[in-house]
């Protein structure tokens, strides 16, 4: 399941589904809304471009790190401090797979992937700052 | 022809989003998008620098490709194409 939505998700189902013949793992990354002395958190995505980047790193990891399955459930909309924002799911034979597999997946998602986050914060909203800085703006030099 | 333009996050805030333009063919993608960031200051001062480049940290799509720094002052539009203009990414 790669997904964009706005609701919660099963993560004890996807867990389930996510063993195959063979598996020996499964890896659960589930980015929670953390309290920063936040009230909630908002989140946004380019979903058409956001869903296929998705898609593609989870095929990615598949081939990288010799996963059987992966599960990505990314959430938008407005979200309580404590909500799951992000669920990961990854499995394979052995846990070095597993784990490099989901850890590759939410670097590849950190780097590139179209969704943005806005802190509803009690002194004032703020956007959480990207982590890679370049863009299609001519290099500062 | 028509040209869709998203902008996304601060950006969207700022400046609206899924904005329809009618352009001749032929203009150059940046033109199109500083014709639109222009109606506000405070939006086109997120995106341009004070030269009228894109901003180092601007990342800009056509039709869900991602853009060199160059192109976007090279690449024309074409009917149909959508634009979209966002900040740094930062979801996870």
């Amino acid at each position: 399941m790669i997904s964009i939505q706005h609701e919660d998700v099963d993560i004890n189902r996807l867990i389930n589904e996510a063993k195959r013949p063979g598996t020996g793992a499964v890896v659960v990354f589930d980015g929670v809304v953390r309290d920063d002395d936040i009230r909630e958190m908002e989140l946004e995505a380019y979903e058409e471009v956001a869903l296929k980047e998705l898609e593609k790193i989870a095929e990615e990891a598949k081939k990288l790190h010799h996963l059987f399955h992966v599960d990505i459930v990314h959430r938008i909309g407005r979200l309580p401090v404590g909500e799951n924002i992000l669920i990961i799911v990854a499995s394979a034979g052995h846990r070095p797979e597993a784990y490099a597999g989901s850890r590759y997946i939410i670097e590849e998602i950190k780097k590139g992937v179209p969704i943005w986050k806005k802190e509803l914060r009690k002194d004032g909203d703020r956007w959480v700052p990207g982590e890679h800085p370049h863009g299609a703006g001519k290099p500062a030099h | 022809m028509t040209v869709k333009v998203r902008f996304f996050a601060r950006f969207r805030e700022l400046l609206g989003t899924d904005i329809l333009v009618e352009k001749k063919s032929g203009m150059v993608l940046a033109t199109v998008v500083k014709d639109i960031a222009q109606k506000k200051k405070e939006g086109y001062d997120a995106i341009f620098d004070e030269k009228g480049n894109f901003r180092e940290f601007v990342i800009v799509m056509r039709n869900g490709k991602r853009l060199e720094p160059a192109e976007t002052t090279t690449v024309t539009v074409a009917d149909g194409d959508e634009i979209a203009v966002f900040p740094p990414v930062a979801g996870g």
